[in-house]
């Protein structure tokens, strides 16, 4: 699973790939971090976290809102992100989990939200390619 | 007639600095793009263009979707972007407003001038730095217990008052004076709620600053004075929003829309245009939200330049009140708001959601809405540059009911990704540059940040500022240039 950090005129968007959709996703998030941080330190407790929703789109899209909540509401900047995604009847469920690095520890800046624009999901003949536009 | 083809989209010329995109296909109205030649080769570098035709798309768009002179694509919307729907038939639209609601900049005077600051830079730089909060987790200058995050959703900068974080003044000065009546505290999730309460107080990142400015030019001697604005005095100049509430209220909405109105979704060549249609309860619940995230956004202004007043009076030892420390205006530029307009060839009176996504709102003199102080001359319009090019003040011009709804630029427009800036830039070197060669001081949280927002990735401010002024939607009456600048 890898990531890299796109340009895009006002804001900074992610292309992530992965053998899994839940490595992709995971991927999604750790540019999520990149995006928000140059140095990220090896502190900080992992947490989990289960997000569900109607289709994949909606899914990294809550998935990735989810872990922006869980930064300002826990102080810490999730990485090392890992993730399972599975279909749960009607819906996708995506189980992930974090490491959350104290905000103490690093030099960071804020991502706003994470956006539709231009976001794509698609099946690659090794795995999964994702890419998403996050607001600055 | 002169005409423009990029990439494919037709602008025709109607008028020095106004190009039309011809109605076409599932186009409801024309769009309008208010530019240059060298402004307009710079608007259709990038998708903004596009993103302007699909706002047309927007059910009950009135007159046209237009394009500010600065600018760029965002995501669904562009960013400065104004359109204009129908607030019985038509529809709102959290993507047409952003996701930093109500992200402002508010301008207060002082009667110091540069020679009571210079020399004294470093050390203002760093007494700001030190107690406004601002970057990832600096919290806030207010601890947002349930009870003050529900009276700042509720009632703006009244609580403020109440709380001793600003003075009468403060109130008569700011739009609506610092209170959405239509606010709706229950509206706004409790996720958007918790993420507020570490953050009211508090710049937040990207380009959002503090800044110390003298006025160094005066283009209107009697609006400058009734501005109270005059030649090297010093200003404070604030740019920051809604924070984490603001960002969660907007996610929130795009998310609810999606499961509730997925067919008029379908129907929008763009996911981020996501609306509500009006009279719906999502669309009265979202009125009441964002209306709520814009009193946030008011509060969140007022604790930094509250706070600003009390870092000066520490600095020069004496009362803030003796320097004159006033809040001039604030000015929102991501925003939707209920207004009357006079639209259509018959000039019909029609109740319009005037959404303004980095556009702001430039009402001239003698419009009701206007507040009193300023009336007779026009709104204030504060229109931040970058660290190197300084700002402006405008006021809103004759022409901007005709042309814009009321509406002028938001600022200089980004020209470059944020990626390639870094690539660019390197943020120290740019901090040593301003200071040795503009005498700016600049103190960020980040590097990055510096260098994402060095003066070199952003479009020419005067060039902005000159076609407003050109078209008369919002008139040039001063310009500032940093002396001290802290950011996220």
């Amino acid at each position: 699973m890898s990531y890299e950090l796109r340009p895009h005129t006002a804001d900074v968007a992610v292309a992530a790939t992965g053998a899994t959709l839940g490595e992709t996703f995971a991927a999604a998030g750790d540019g999520l971090a990149a995006a928000t941080c140059d140095d990220i330190p090896e502190t900080g407790e992992r947490f989990s976290l289960t997000v569900r929703a109607e289709g994949l789109e909606a899914l990294l899209f809550d998935y990735l809102d989810q872990l922006i909540y869980e930064r300002d509401v826990r102080g810490v900047l999730p990485v090392a992100n890992e993730a399972t995604v599975r279909e749960a009847g009607a819906e996708w469920m995506i189980e992930a989990s974090a490491r959350g690095v104290p905000f103490a520890d690093i030099s960071a800046r804020d991502v706003k939200a994470v956006t539709y624009s231009e976001m794509r999901i698609e099946e690659t003949e090794s795995g999964w390619d994702a890419y998403v536009v996050l607001d600055v | 007639m002169t005409t423009r083809e990029i990439d494919g989209i037709r602008l025709e010329q109607v008028r020095e600095y106004v190009w039309e995109i011809p109605q076409e296909g599932e186009m409801r109205v024309p769009a309008r793009v208010l530019a240059s030649e060298a402004l307009l080769d710079e608007i259709g570098d990038d998708k903004t263009l596009q993103q302007l035709k699909n706002a047309t798309h927007l059910p009950g768009m009135t007159d046209h979707a237009i394009c500010m002179p600065d600018g760029h694509q965002g995501y669904g919307f562009p960013v400065g972007g104004v359109g204009a729907t129908d607030a019985e038939n038509g529809c709102i639209s959290p993507g047409a407003v952003g996701y930093d609601i109500n992200c402002g900049v508010r301008m207060m005077r002082t009667n110091l001038t540069y020679d009571d600051v210079q020399g004294r830079e470093e050390e203002l730089v760093e007494a700001l730095f030190a107690n406004v909060p601002s970057g990832l987790g600096g919290g806030g200058v207010v601890d947002g217990d349930k009870e003050t995050i529900e009276g700042v959703l509720e009632r703006g900068v009244d609580w403020a008052l109440e709380a001793g974080w600003a003075v009468p003044a403060d109130l008569e000065h700011c739009e609506d004076e610092g209170r959405r009546p239509d606010a709706d505290p229950s509206a706004v999730s409790q996720k958007a709620k918790d993420r507020g309460k570490n953050q009211l107080g508090s710049l937040g990142s990207g380009n959002h600053f503090l800044e110390i400015q003298r006025v160094t030019d005066i283009y209107r001697d009697d609006v400058a004075d009734a501005y109270g604005l005059e030649p090297d005095q010093i200003v404070v100049l604030i740019h920051c929003g809604s924070r984490g509430l603001g960002h969660q209220t907007c996610t929130d909405y795009l998310r609810k829309i999606e499961k509730e109105h997925g067919d008029l979704l379908d129907s929008l060549p763009d996911k981020e245009l996501a609306a509500a249609p009006a009279g719906s309860e999502l669309a009265e619940a979202y009125y009441g939200a964002m209306c709520a995230c814009i009193n946030f956004a008011w509060v969140n202004r007022q604790l930094i330049m509250h706070r600003v007043r009390q870092v000066f009076a520490r600095v020069f030892d004496r009362s803030w009140e003796s320097m004159d420390m006033h809040l001039l205006y604030d000015v929102a530029h991501n925003i939707a708001k209920k207004e009357v307009h006079e639209v259509g060839a018959d000039d019909e009176e029609r109740e319009l959601y005037v959404h303004r996504k980095g556009a702001t709102r430039a009402f001239p003199a003698g419009h009701p809405e206007v507040p009193a102080a300023y009336r007779d001359v026009g709104q204030p319009i504060i229109i931040p540059g970058s660290m190197g090019a300084g700002s402006y003040v405008l006021r809103g011009g004759e022409s901007s009911l005709d042309l814009t709804f009321g509406s002028t630029a938001h600022g200089a427009g980004r020209l470059m990704s944020r990626t390639q800036a870094k690539q660019e830039f390197w943020g120290e070197t740019v901090q040593d540059e301003l200071r040795e060669q503009n005498q700016v001081y600049v103190k960020a949280q980040s590097g990055a940040t510096v260098a994402e927002e060095a003066p070199g990735v952003y479009k020419d401010v005067d060039e902005v500022v000159r076609v407003s002024d050109a078209l008369g939607i919002g008139d040039k009456v001063a310009r500032t240039y940093p002396v001290c600048n802290i950011k996220g």
